[in-house]
């Protein structure tokens, strides 16, 4: 059940996406964020859409897997869209014993699930085709400036690429912890909040405790592997923007540009 | 000159309170001296906490000597300036495969060492491909480490340590959590780096077969190197390794029971075909007539005296993982069995065969695709049907189960199965005290917390977790992983001895034909979501060939009965245990 999480996952394949620079593809997807969040009408709304299409087409993943990855979240979005549908003010289109539902809220609803649903996409598009120590390695570079300011840079990114690799461990994990103690008759379902929270606690502390024990020996491995912090490390692929890094910054500029100039003529 | 030289090496780990002062003092090394030469495949045998994986440690200078030194090429561990070119010189895998991985894709590990050793950039692609190379995992270059099998995971580790172009290596139980097909495979490519390349080995296990082959070998036992010396000379003294509770390989033990039942065998035998030649010579020397009459050891008489109620039905049951997508994985296979009232069965298979996935079908865990399960002739996906009953009724006992444990002390834990099942209070108590008691945990532990017990210790207390909800039917999914000889025996006795007290029906589930055939009545084979072989260990061991090319194997015994028939001895060739064996063999030649 927990296993099919794919965001964060990376999916292995040949395209043009996966072969660029994560640099790119960190300032790419920052970019599709920007402009997805200031589309306020159909047609930019649209050129948005059309844009994410176009990319999925080159990312040569899957769309089905992708779109495996918005179900753990569809409560989520669930929920959104209906507090959005419901409690926004506005003028009332139609209302039933409690519930209104206003113009407004009915736009916002619309458009706030398909904005979370397009940014999902979006930004797992960069995790499915940049693995995470590439990734960890863009951000790294991208943010290297800030070492000067006493921010543990390497040590961050080195964390994080870290945490990436155990999540689906982790989740492995929790998933036999909980058929072992349902087994032994637990409830993972049942009850109010409280009683809920407390029945967690025979998932929670074996989960921690499996945790340390695998921080233990991979800090072993780490240092059995002479590792030392950032000073003086090497790489297997360094970052080097080619000319295909170029000709995307190229194009995320004049998506940029045209998205912008659109948006003040409309 | 030599490459690993310990001199009255002392380690000790000291506790301390929270005001920092000593608590306690355990001593791990104890005087250790030790040469190894360069080139050399070494092992170390001993149990778990014998101080074998400390002594890993300071090698690779993880950990630092308290008295007492340490030479690793001529350069002292102690010293700070050392560290980096010692961890370098003997690189170092680890136990557990999944928590040495750093990276997400394979190449990516491999390069993490030469990456930290500042190594060229076009130098790292040239090593890490040589190193990939080397183990067979070049092919799997880009692939997540998730998604490979525990055997090539370890491959890839040792793919990761080659690529720092290291003089020794060091493996500290490298195959304790894998398959036989995955032992097989590390095993084979660490004695190609051995014999290929020049690498100095240290291999680290508790496993007696892996040793068999090795230059040198050190049994440490309570911190001391209490015998050392050549695979033979070790084997030559099986009485006193069974002292010590060390395993000795089944065909040596064979040899050696043979030897004291009065046959001139040959000294220290260790492989199969120094048997056979060995019996073959005693034949043609002592020119005993054969006798014609076999050993009678009958436990057919035994099974057929039991209660034939049903207690589980299958009903053509098959599972699929992600039906109706692209990774759509047919773990079951339409299985109809049927497992009755009181039986002892044994279900085996390598990993990926279906045999988790089936046994978690038993108590509702999984809920199959198609077709029915009954327990007690109720079909248990019935609307109205108990879920929650039926896993008081079949108890689960999963692989590491002392994972699971999360109380404050092992009583309180062992109690949260009658809790969950709404007994009172009195009766919880009982339940726990009676269960602890049947899995033999001494009772100075039930107050203790459950994370304070050693690794046995703690697979006992999980495992009366289950018991005291007293279910009819026990599951225990590879119950024995990652033990020593010692604690797999005594586990196994314990279950054993349980299922005679009892009478309740035990299913086993292990990829060890060696521990399941001394035990059990039944034994289930799955291969690729089926049952391929149902029946007694004698009729499905007669199998040995098909279960070989399925990546099983027989007991060893099996596969010498077998030998010695084509070798023109006329013996009986379904013998599943050592002392079954003995007694065939004995009966002819004598």
């Amino acid at each position: 059940m927990l296993r099919e999480i794919t965001l964060g996952q990376y999916y292995p394949a040949e395209s043009v996406l996966h072969s660029l620079d994560p640099r790119v593809k960190l300032f790419a997807t920052l970019v599709f964020i920007i402009t997805l969040f200031s589309a306020n009408n159909v047609i930019l709304f649209g050129a948005v859409l059309v844009t994410l299409i176009g990319i999925i087409k080159m990312s040569h993943v899957p769309f089905s897997f992708m779109v495996k990855g918005l179900r753990s979240i569809i409560i989520l979005l669930i929920i959104a869209g209906l507090f959005n549908l419901f409690l926004t003010p506005g003028r009332t289109l139609c209302s039933f014993w409690i519930f209104t539902v206003s113009d407004v809220g009915l736009k916002n609803a619309v458009l706030m699930t398909s904005r979370m649903v397009l940014l999902i996409i979006g930004t797992s598009i960069m995790t499915l085709t940049t693995t995470p120590n590439q990734l960890t390695d863009g951000m790294e570079k991208s943010l290297g400036f800030m070492k000067k300011f006493n921010v543990p840079v390497h040590e961050i990114s080195m964390m994080m690429s870290i945490a990436l690799r155990f999540i689906p461990i982790l989740i492995e994990e929790t998933d036999k912890i909980m058929k072992a103690q349902m087994a032994r008759g637990a409830d993972f379902e049942s009850g109010g909040l409280i009683k809920k929270a407390k029945n967690m606690v025979p998932l929670l502390v074996p989960l921690f405790v499996s945790a340390f024990r695998r921080a233990n020996d991979l800090s072993f491995a780490m240092e059995a592997r002479c590792y030392n912090g950032g000073e003086g490390r090497t790489k297997m692929r360094p970052l080097k923007y080619e000319s295909l890094d170029q000709r995307a910054y190229i194009c995320i500029a004049i998506y940029l540009i045209v998205f912008y100039s659109a948006k003040v003529i409309l | 000159m030599s490459i690993i030289k310990s001199k009255n090496l002392v380690h000790e780990y000291i506790r301390r309170d929270e005001e920092g002062n000593v608590e306690s003092i355990q001593v791990a090394l104890d005087h250790v001296n030790l040469n190894v030469e360069p080139g050399q495949f070494i092992s170390i045998l001993g149990h778990n906490g014998s101080g074998k994986s400390t002594f890993a440690k300071h090698i690779n200078a993880l950990l630092t000597p308290s008295e007492g030194t340490l030479i690793v090429d001529g350069m002292n561990t102690s010293d700070d300036e050392f560290t980096f070119a010692v961890r370098q010189t003997a690189g170092m895998v680890f136990q557990n495969p999944d928590n040495q991985i750093i990276a997400s894709v394979v190449d990516e590990d491999v390069a993490f060492g030469p990456e930290n050793i500042g190594v060229p950039t076009e130098e790292i692609l040239k090593r890490v491909e040589k190193s990939l190379k080397m183990v067979g995992m070049y092919k799997y270059k880009s692939h997540s480490p998730n998604k490979l099998s525990g055997g090539q995971k370890q491959r890839v580790a040792i793919a990761g340590v080659m690529a720092m172009e290291p003089k020794c290596i060091i493996l500290d139980e490298p195959t304790a959590m894998l398959d036989p097909d995955g032992r097989k495979d590390v095993l084979q490519a660490v004695h190609t780096l051995n014999k290929e390349k020049g690498i100095t080995v240290i291999l680290i296990t508790h496993y007696m077969e892996e040793v068999v082959d090795s230059d040198y070998v050190f049994v440490m036992e309570k911190g001391k190197v209490f015998m050392e010396g050549k695979p033979r000379e070790i084997f030559k003294d099986v009485e006193l390794l069974k002292e010590h509770s060390l395993d000795v390989p089944q065909v040596t033990l064979l040899a050696h029971e043979l030897k004291k039942a009065g046959l001139p065998m040959q000294e220290c035998v260790l492989t199969r075909q120094e048997l056979v030649d060995s019996l073959l010579e005693i034949q043609k020397t002592g020119g005993k007539a054969p006798q014609i009459s076999h050993a009678t050891v009958d436990t057919a008489a035994k099974a057929a005296t039991k209660s034939v109620n049903n207690e589980l039905i299958l009903d053509h049951v098959s599972y699929k993982y992600s039906p109706g997508t692209a990774y759509e994985v047919t773990a079951l296979d339409d299985i109809s069995l049927s497992i009755k009232e009181g039986e002892f069965i044994g279900i085996i298979g390598h990993t990926g065969s279906g045999k988790s996935t089936l046994v978690q079908h038993l108590n509702g865990l999984i809920k199959a695709t198609e077709g029915h399960i009954y327990y007690r002739g109720q079909d248990i996906y019935d609307k109205d049907y108990d879920i929650k009953d039926l896993r008081t009724q079949v108890g689960m006992v999963f692989q590491y189960p002392e994972h699971q444990l999360f109380e404050t002390t092992v009583f309180k834990d062992v109690q949260f199965g009658p809790k969950n099942q709404g007994l009172d209070e009195k009766e919880q108590i009982k339940r726990a005290y009676e269960a602890l008691g049947l899995v033999g945990l001494p009772e100075e532990f039930y107050l203790a917390s459950p994370f304070e017990l050693s690794g046995g210790q703690k697979r006992r207390a999980a495992i009366a977790g289950v018991i005291a909800m007293k279910p009819n039917v026990i599951i225990l999914d590879e119950p024995t992983a990652g033990l020593d000889p010692k604690g797999r025996d005594d586990i196994l006795g314990m279950i054993s001895e349980m299922h005679k007290k009892r009478g309740d029906t035990v299913i086993l589930v292990s990829h060890s034909m060696e521990d399941v055939a001394n035990y059990v009545d039944r034994i289930i084979v799955m291969d690729a979501g089926k049952p391929a072989f149902d029946g007694t260990p004698k009729e499905v061991f007669a199998h040995y060939k098909e279960l070989e090319a399925m990546g099983l194997a027989a007991p060893q015994v099996t596969y010498v009965m077998n030998d010695l028939k084509s070798e023109g001895f006329d013996v009986k060739t379904d013998a599943t245990t050592v002392e079954e064996a003995k007694e065939e063999i004995l009966c002819y030649v004598k």
